[in-house]
C-alpha cells in the first residue's frame, strides 16, 4: 500500500538514490561483468565469458601482491590507530573552543590536494630534503640516509594521508562516552588505568572499528603514494589495476583484481560488523 | 535542523545531476577543432599564434595516455577532430577504425617532412599520420659519480649489470620498456615471443633487481640530480632536461640499440571539423612553427624544411638532433601487444622478488 506519509518522509532520499545507483551501482555492474569478459590483440574488450582472468590472480605472484596490500593496510590500521587514539581521546576532552580548534586543524590538511601533499613528503624525506640536510649540516650523518622508496616510506604515506580518518572516528565515540560512567568508576575505586581499561576502552571499540575500517579500505587503493613515495620498487592492488588499465591494457584482467579488492573490503567489513554489532554499518558515517 | 540540511543536500545534489546530464548535450556549431593530447605537448603559444592567425578556436584537452585517448576516441568519436599518439597506438587505432585518412591535398606542407620517420610499420604509406614529435629513450650517466663506485664507465646496457652500481640506478617503469633493455643487452630484438628466450631475458632481469633504487617514470632526471642514483635509463626530453640542469650528466646510446617513438597526428574518424582540423595541421607543418615547436617541447623534430630555423644549441645537441649515425641503432617497439600480458607478468614476479 502506498503510505503518503511515509513517501513524503522519504523523498529526499529519492535523488540520493538515484544519483548512487548512477554513479556506483550502474560502474559496479558493469566491472563485475568486464571481469568475465576477454581481451583481443588489439586491447580491445571482446564479449566473450571466461572465467581466466580469475585464474590469473590465483597466480602466486599475484597473490603476494593481494597480501602486500593487505599488510600495508593492515599496518596502516595499527599506526594511525596508535597515533590517534591519544589525539583523538585529548581533543574529546578539550573545552569546547579548543576542542574545534583541534578538530580544524585535523581537518585542514584536506584543503591540500593530496597530490601536493605527498611531494611534501618527498621534500621532507629525500636525499636533498630537509631532513638529510639538517642531519649532514649538523655533522650527526657523513652522507645522507637513503630514507626514500621503502616499504615503510609508502606506509608513512598512507598513514599521514588516512590518520584524519581515524582520529575522527574515535573522537566520535570518545565523545559520546556517557561521563558519569567514569565517574561511577573512580567512585568504586578503580584507578584512572583500570578505568580507561575497563570502561573507556570497550566503550570506544566501535569507533576504533570504525576508524580502522575508514582507513584500511582506501589505503588499498593509494597507489600514488607508492609509486611517488615506494618509487614503485613492490606493488599493491592499485599499482596493478592501475598498470593493467593503462599501460597493460587488459581492463578484464583489472576487473577481476577490482572484484577481489572489493571482497578484501567485504570481508573487512564483515568484521567490523561482528565486532561492533553495527549491521548496516551506521557507525561508519 | 538537521532534517533541512539533509533536504538541501538532497537538492543540490539532484542538481547536480541534471546539470552534469545537460553537459552532454551539443554547442552550437562554432569555428573551432578539439585537439586532445597529453599535456603542454603542443605549446601554448602555437595555438594562440594559430587562433590569431585563422580566427579558429583550438579546444585542447589533456590526457595523460595514449590508452586514454583510444577510449576517448571510441567512446565519442565526434567530440574530437585531432589527436597526437604514439607510433604503436596508430597502428592500433587504425585497425580499430577510430581514425581516418588524412586528405594530403590539403596539406601542403606535407612534404616537409623527413622520409627517415615516415614509411613505418603502423602507417606503411603514411595515410594515416604523420610524424608530430621524435623521442627516444637512452642512458643518462654521471661519469663520475660511477668512477666514485669503482664502477668501469658506462657505455652500454651490460655496464649496468656491474655489482657496484647497487642501488644506484633510477629506470623508467614500463614492462615492455625493461624487458626491451635486457634484450637488447642479450643481443636479441625487441619483443621477442621464443619461450625460451623470454626465460634466458627473465634470468637476466632479475639479476638487475638490486642495483635499481627506484622505477620511475615521470621525472627519473630529479633521481640524478640530488644524487640518489649515478645513471638512468629515461626518455630524451627528461635527459634534455637533466642535463641542462647540471651538465656534468652525460648522454650515452648504448651500443646494443635503443627504442624511438614517433608521435604523430591522427585525424578522429568522425572528426566534426575536417577542413579546420587539417589547415591547424598544415600550421604545424610550416617549417617555421614546426622550428619553434621543437625548441620548445625539447623534441627531435622530423620536419626537413626546419632544420634551418632551429637555434645553434638545439642543433648541436645530440639528444635533440641525434646523427642519422646515432639513429640508425634505434628501432620502434613492434607488436607490443603479443607480449604484453607475459611481460606485465614477469614484470610483477621481478617487482614483487
Amino acid at each position: 500500500m502506498f503510505n503518503k506519509e511515509k513517501f513524503k518522509q522519504n523523498a529526499p532520499a529519492i535523488p540520493v538514490l538515484i544519483w548512487v545507483g548512477f554513479l556506483v551501482g550502474l560502474p559496479l555492474v558493469f566491472v563485475i561483468i568486464l571481469s568475465f569478459l576477454t581481451r583481443d590483440d588489439l586491447g580491445n574488450v571482446v564479449i566473450k565469458f571466461t572465467l581466466s582472468n580469475y585464474k590469473k590472480i590465483f597466480d602466486p605472484t599475484y597473490l603476494k601482491v593481494f597480501f602486500n596490500s593487505f599488510l600495508l593496510a593492515t599496518l596502516t590500521g595499527l599506526i594511525t590507530l596508535i597515533i590517534g587514539y591519544p589525539v583523538a581521546y585529548f581533543t574529546a576532552n578539550l573545552s569546547p573552543k579548543k576542542r574545534s580548534l583541534s578538530i580544524g586543524l585535523i581537518m585542514l590538511p584536506f584543503w591540500i590536494s593530496s597530490l601536493l601533499r605527498t611531494y611534501g613528503w618527498i621534500i621532507l624525506l629525500g636525499n636533498t630534503g630537509i631532513i638529510n640536510n639538517i642531519l649532514t649540516k649538523l655533522n650527526i650523518i657523513q652522507s645522507p640516509f637513503n630514507m626514500m622508496y621503502k616499504f615503510s616510506t609508502t606506509l608513512i604515506g598512507t598513514a599521514y594521508m588516512l590518520i584524519p580518518f581515524m582520529i575522527i572516528a574515535i573522537y566520535n565515540s570518545v565523545d559520546k562516552l556517557d561521563k558519569s560512567l567514569l565517574e561511577a568508576s573512580y567512585d568504586l575505586g578503580a584507578s584512572k588505568r583500570q578505568t580507561f581499561l575497563n570502561i573507556t576502552l570497550p566503550l570506544t571499540l566501535p569507533g576504533i572499528a570504525g576508524g580502522f575500517t575508514l582507513v584500511f579500505i582506501p589505503s588499498l587503493g593509494l597507489f600514488f603514494i607508492s609509486d611517488l613515495l615506494g618509487g614503485g620498487m613492490t606493488l599493491f592492488l592499485g599499482n596493478v589495476i592501475n598498470s593493467q588499465v593503462t599501460k597493460g591494457r587488459n581492463k578484464p584482467l583489472a576487473a577481476a583484481f577490482s572484484i577481489g579488492m572489493i571482497i578484501l573490503v567485504l570481508i573487512i567489513l564483515y568484521l567490523y560488523g561482528k565486532l561492533t554489532k553495527d549491521k548496516k554499518g551506521e557507525g561508519l558515517f | 535542523m538537521k532534517k533541512n540540511l539533509k533536504i538541501i543536500i538532497s537538492m543540490l545534489l539532484s542538481a547536480s545531476l541534471i546539470f552534469s546530464l545537460a553537459a552532454c548535450g551539443k554547442g552550437e556549431e562554432a569555428k573551432e577543432i578539439n585537439i586532445m593530447t597529453w599535456a603542454d605537448f603542443i605549446p601554448r603559444e602555437i595555438i594562440e599564434q594559430f587562433e590569431e592567425e585563422t580566427g579558429i578556436k583550438v579546444n585542447y584537452k589533456e590526457v595523460a595516455s595514449n590508452e586514454d585517448m583510444q577510449s576517448l576516441l571510441e567512446a565519442s568519436p565526434d567530440q574530437y577532430d585531432l589527436a597526437v599518439v604514439t607510433d604503436y597506438m596508430v597502428d592500433i587505432l587504425r585497425r580499430n577504425e577510430n581514425i581516418q585518412k588524412l586528405d594530403k591535398d590539403k596539406l601542403p606542407n606535407f612534404s616537409n617532412l623527413n622520409p627517415v620517420y615516415q614509411g613505418q610499420y603502423y602507417d606503411e604509406s603514411d595515410e594515416y599520420s604523420f610524424p608530430y614529435a621524435i623521442s627516444t629513450s637512452f642512458l643518462l650517466v654521471n661519469p663520475e659519480a660511477v668512477e666514485e663506485l669503482g664502477a668501469n664507465p658506462i657505455t652500454s646496457y651490460e655496464d649496468l649489470w656491474q655489482e657496484e652500481l647497487d642501488k644506484n640506478l633510477v629506470v623508467i617503469d614500463w614492462s615492455v620498456e625493461i624487458m626491451g633493455l635486457v634484450l637488447k643487452t642479450l643481443g636479441y630484438e625487441y619483443n621477442e615471443t621464443d619461450p625460451e628466450i623470454v626465460a634466458q631475458a627473465k634470468d637476466k632481469l632479475f639479476e638487475l633487481k638490486d642495483n635499481i633504487m627506484r622505477f620511475e617514470t615521470n621525472t627519473p632526471e630529479d633521481s640524478l640530480l640530488n644524487g640518489e642514483a649515478v645513471a638512468g635509463f629515461m626518455y630524451s626530453n627528461q635527459a634534455v632536461k637533466g642535463q641542462a640542469a647540471n651538465d656534468k650528466l652525460e648522454p650515452v646510446f648504448p651500443t646494443e640499440g635503443f627504442p624511438m617513438y614517433i608521435d604523430g597526428f591522427v585525424l578522429s574518424s568522425e572528426a566534426p571539423n575536417l577542413d579546420y582540423a587539417h589547415e591547424f595541421l598544415n600550421f604545424i607543418l610550416e617549417p617555421e612553427i614546426s622550428a619553434k615547436i621543437s625548441e620548445l617541447t625539447s623534441f627531435t623534430n622530423p620536419n626537413v624544411a626546419a632544420q634551418e630555423f632551429l637555434p645553434e644549441d638545439f642543433k648541436n645537441n645530440i639528444m635533440l638532433n641525434p646523427t642519422d649515425d646515432i639513429i640508425s641503432n634505434a628501432s620502434l617497439y613492434i607488436d607490443v601487444d603479443a607480449v604484453l600480458e607475459e611481460y606485465e607478468h614477469i614484470y610483477s614476479e621481478f617487482k614483487m622478488k
